[in-house]
């Protein structure tokens, strides 16, 4: 085919093509062009499917919260089975319940970090640094409209990260239902057995006060006397700093820092 | 010479063309066993000793005997002491046997206590050998080398470094692992640059953390839990042990919980320093691990903590508690796997001295160092040298400019 | 080039493997196979990425001003990372969340990058996809066996489903915990690599040098 001659660019458009692809204007071109090409699909697919994780994220939120509370089944409908549970807002100190903060979008982590919304905390067995003001608390109720359980959340440092969990404690404020966690970077196969289905089940039926009204739960090593059979979660086997984590999480936020004035207007039924 | 006429006898069939060619390294493994090797080196340069391989791993044998009583003696002691004092019925076959003898259970008794403590060290050690040994054989099978005495040695010290609870089937994985990942992929003994005993130990260690390192492995009772002297002072501080019953002495002479070999300081240092004695451990290394711990544990004694209780362990509780003397006496000065110029054995020795308090005192989840230590500083033994040699090259370049 | 269509596709599962022979992508490799569903996922999203990659490189490498190649490449690249985790996260959000930054870093995962810069840039489109697509099935073959040990041997279970039944659920098996870590899988790729070696020895590197035998006298 050497009788085909290229033949002289014509007009700006024409000769801007012709130029080699190492030429200046050529390079900021095609930089210019595949940026805005790529980022134009990225930002389209980011929107349009941005809706579609939004209710996944809040699906898996509120699937944490079903199981916790033990309703959860494969196959059910998230969204339609956390209807039974209501939403308020609790302030932690007084443990009442308040209006002033909407429940729709608020983050109990987040308002962590918000000074306004947060406090420093100077006995901070947990390892959270800041205790929010305010958390969201679920409250479930059964066919009767009665209170069933009420569903909390808690997090606190274990051993290499900080573990976020629920937990569900009856309506008598006292014995816990379930308790777990939905996010932590505990040690594959010891720490993170937490998620163990076996030792989460030992939760269920638990107490954490005593008669007197004394906070006795406890994560610990070995077996539990008489008194405290009621009170007594097994240390997870060779995972001793996750189970200290634990214990401290839990006695923090059933404490007094944490939600013992709920609970025991819970335990008088003034709620 | 009856048995050399034998093996004389012997040797066309395994030999290059015989008929078991093949399991010449069998033959070869029986024959050096019997008589000196007479394999010598082709190239210059030549040195010439009376030490060679097999007489080390002898000598080395030798000196973890003191190891290997106090072994015997402390596992049947803590199980008999641990059954005395909680009133667990002694079980299974060991007892049976131990019954049907009339060796009895009696803590004051030693030779009750060594049979006890034997009891558990046997299987242990058969299943080892058999079990590293197969892999040892099948691989000079396939290479065509010889089967090293070295293997000798590595069972030993893998044996004594292991709680007595261990499941038999877990010894065995953990030996096979040591043997061929931590020397046979790099070519057999003498090119591995880690010590297989403790590869073998570390596999354990992170494949099946609950029965290698909680409460209840140490004391081989059933049922009975019994914290090492390490998680004890990790929780409460060292200053409690005495309160638990374990002195300083206690701990020195070797009658606390804890792996088989590893607890007695005083048996680690009589085979230390018969090693030293006979030159095959070198006293560089010995030293420059002991300065190491020494200097780091002092700094953070001054430093101090508040939420740590392992700050405030001082060198002298550090030398007689968890691994360390047997790890220093047995591993450290292991040559292969050691730095090999003088100066490097310094910074070697040191590294691992550093390393041990490290580990014990600011890593959170791991209570004993040793063997984390060794291996880290085997990693580093080659870089060490060669920056030992590169200096010393400038140094002279300097000198004759 | 006169490699055919089965040439392309089959050449990176054994002969010309990017992991077992170019010792490429291994970072991802180790983090992401302790469960064989999420090595899956991980070898569909660079598998697909590869190919795509590839692809789109090929079509305009002519036009690519070589003094910005590598940054057109990644950002061809990156784009193409960033629409296989939106898609994850919309429709696999479990997954994506163990998954978590590893997608992410398909980006620096030097297979994609290695094919488009020593292929796709000299290749027609086709030859480059299908390369692309082979190599991420090489890859993909050697992060299903990782995940296949890893996760029988470490969980008991394979995608999810209890094969081995552990002692913590009351069965007999005891889990070997060191392959749930991540370390685990250099063991392992490195056991494959001599088993492959040992299959196929053409792919043993030349030795550096010679120990000098010892010999009988």
């Amino acid at each position: 085919m050497s009788d085909v001659q290229p033949t002289a660019p014509k007009g700006p458009i024409g000769r801007f093509l012709a130029l080699p692809p190492d030429s200046t204007p050529k390079t900021i071109f095609v930089a210019v062009a595949l940026c805005l090409f790529c980022s134009m699909i990225v930002s389209v697919a980011a929107v349009s499917l941005r809706p579609v994780q939004d209710a996944n994220s809040l699906v898996d939120k509120r699937k944490n919260i079903l199981q916790v509370a033990g309703i959860y089944e494969d196959g059910i409908n998230v969204n339609e089975a956390f209807g039974a549970f209501e939403q308020r807002i609790l302030e932690v100190s007084t443990g009442e319940f308040s209006d002033e903060i909407s429940v729709e979008g608020f983050d109990d982590i987040q308002s962590a970090s918000d000074p306004e919304l947060s406090r420093e905390l100077t006995n901070d067995i947990a390892g959270i640094g800041r205790q929010p003001n305010f958390v969201t608390a679920y409250l479930l109720k059964d066919e009767a409209g009665e209170l069933d359980k009420v569903v909390l959340p808690l997090w606190g440092y274990g051993l290499w990260s900080t573990l976020y969990g629920f937990v569900a404690i009856e309506e008598d404020g006292n014995e816990i239902y379930g308790l777990q966690f939905y996010d932590h970077g505990e040690t594959p196969g010891l720490g993170a057995e937490v998620d163990n289905p076996n030792w989460k089940s030992q939760w269920q039926g638990k107490k954490l006060t005593d008669s007197t009204g004394e906070l006795r739960i406890t994560v610990a090593k070995g077996n539990p006397s008489a008194d405290m059979i009621d009170h007594h979660i097994d240390a997870l086997a060779g995972a001793t700093l996750t189970s200290v984590g634990v214990d401290n999480l839990v006695k923090f936020w059933m404490g007094e820092q944490g939600y013992a004035p709920f609970l025991v207007k819970l335990q008088q039924g003034g709620l | 010479m009856g048995t050399r006429s034998f093996f004389d006898r012997l040797e066309p069939h395994f030999v290059n063309g015989g008929k078991y060619e093949k399991y010449f390294p069998l033959y070869e493994m029986v024959e050096s066993f019997v008589y000196t090797p007479k394999t010598v080196t082709k190239a210059a340069p030549h040195a010439r000793s009376f030490i060679d391989m097999k007489r080390i791993m002898i000598y080395v044998v030798v000196a973890t005997i003191p190891c290997i009583m106090m072994a015997f003696y402390n596992t049947g002691f803590q199980a008999n002491a641990a059954m005395a004092a909680t009133g667990i019925e002694p079980s299974g076959w060991r007892a049976a046997v131990l019954s049907a003898l009339g060796i009895g259970f009696n803590p004051d008794n030693v030779f009750a206590n060594m049979a006890h403590g034997f009891m558990y060290f046997l299987p242990i050690y058969v299943v080892t050998l058999v079990a590293g040994g197969v892999c040892e054989v099948i691989f000079s099978v396939i290479r065509g080398h010889e089967v090293n005495e070295g293997f000798l040695v590595t069972s030993m010290l893998y044996v004594l470094i292991l709680p007595a609870t261990t499941p038999l089937w877990q010894v065995a994985l953990g030996i096979i692992f040591g043997v061929v990942i931590g020397k046979e992929v790099f070519g057999g003994t003498g090119k591995n640059f880690l010590n297989p005993a403790l590869v073998g130990r570390a596999f354990l260690y992170f494949a099946y953390p609950a029965q290698m390192s909680g409460d209840s492995v140490w004391v081989a009772v059933d049922g009975y839990s019994g914290a090492t002297a390490l998680a004890i002072s990790a929780s409460d501080g060292y200053q409690t042990l005495a309160a638990k019953g374990m002195t300083w002495w206690d701990s020195f002479l070797g009658f606390v919980p804890g792996s088989m070999g590893e607890t007695s300081t005083l048996a680690a240092l009589i085979g230390v320093a018969f090693l030293m004695l006979t030159k095959i451990a070198n006293w560089r290394l010995v030293a420059g691990c002991l300065l190491g711990m020494i200097a780091f544990s002092g700094l953070l004694n001054i430093i101090g903590s508040d939420t740590n209780p392992m700050f405030a362990m001082p060198w002298y509780w550090h030398l007689v508690i968890g691994g360390y003397a047997f790890g220093l006496a047995f591993m450290v000065v292991e040559p292969v796997s050691a730095s090999h110029t003088n100066m490097g054995r310094w910074i070697y020795g040191a590294l691992i001295g550093f390393m041990v308090v490290m580990i014990r005192v600011i890593n959170p989840a791991f209570p004993e160092g040793m063997m984390l230590a060794i291996l880290f500083a085997n990693i580093f033994a080659p870089l060490i040298d060669h920056f030992v040699v590169q200096a010393n090259i400038k140094r002279r370049a300097k000198r004759y400019v | 080039m006169a490699q055919t269509t089965r040439d392309l596709l089959v050449d990176p599962m054994v002969d010309n493997n990017p992991i077992t022979l170019q010792v490429l992508g291994i970072c991802s490799a180790l983090a992401v196979t302790s469960s064989l569903t999420v090595s899956a996922v991980m070898a569909l999203a660079v598998t697909l990425v590869t190919g795509f990659s590839g692809f789109f490189i090929s079509c305009i490498r002519n036009q690519i001003p070589s003094s910005i190649r590598i940054i057109v490449q990644m950002v061809i690249i990156a784009s193409l990372v960033i629409l296989v985790d939106q898609v994850l996260k919309a429709f696999a959000y479990e997954i994506s969340k163990t998954l978590s930054v590893f997608v992410g870093l398909i980006i620096t995962n030097c297979i994609v990058m290695g094919r488009a810069e020593a292929f796709a840039m000299k290749n027609p489109p086709v030859a480059s996809f299908l390369d692309g697509i082979g190599n991420g099935l090489g890859y993909s073959l050697i992060l299903l066996m990782v995940g296949f040990f890893r996760e029988l041997f470490g969980a008991g279970t394979l995608f999810g489903i209890t094969v081995l039944p552990t002692v913590n659920n009351g069965g007999w098996y005891v889990p070997n915990g060191m392959l749930l870590l991540p370390p685990s899988a250099f063991f392992v790729i490195g056991l494959i690599i001599w088993a492959f070696r040992a299959w196929k020895p053409e792919q043993v590197e030349k030795r550096e040098y010679k120990i000098q035998e010892a010999e009988a006298h």
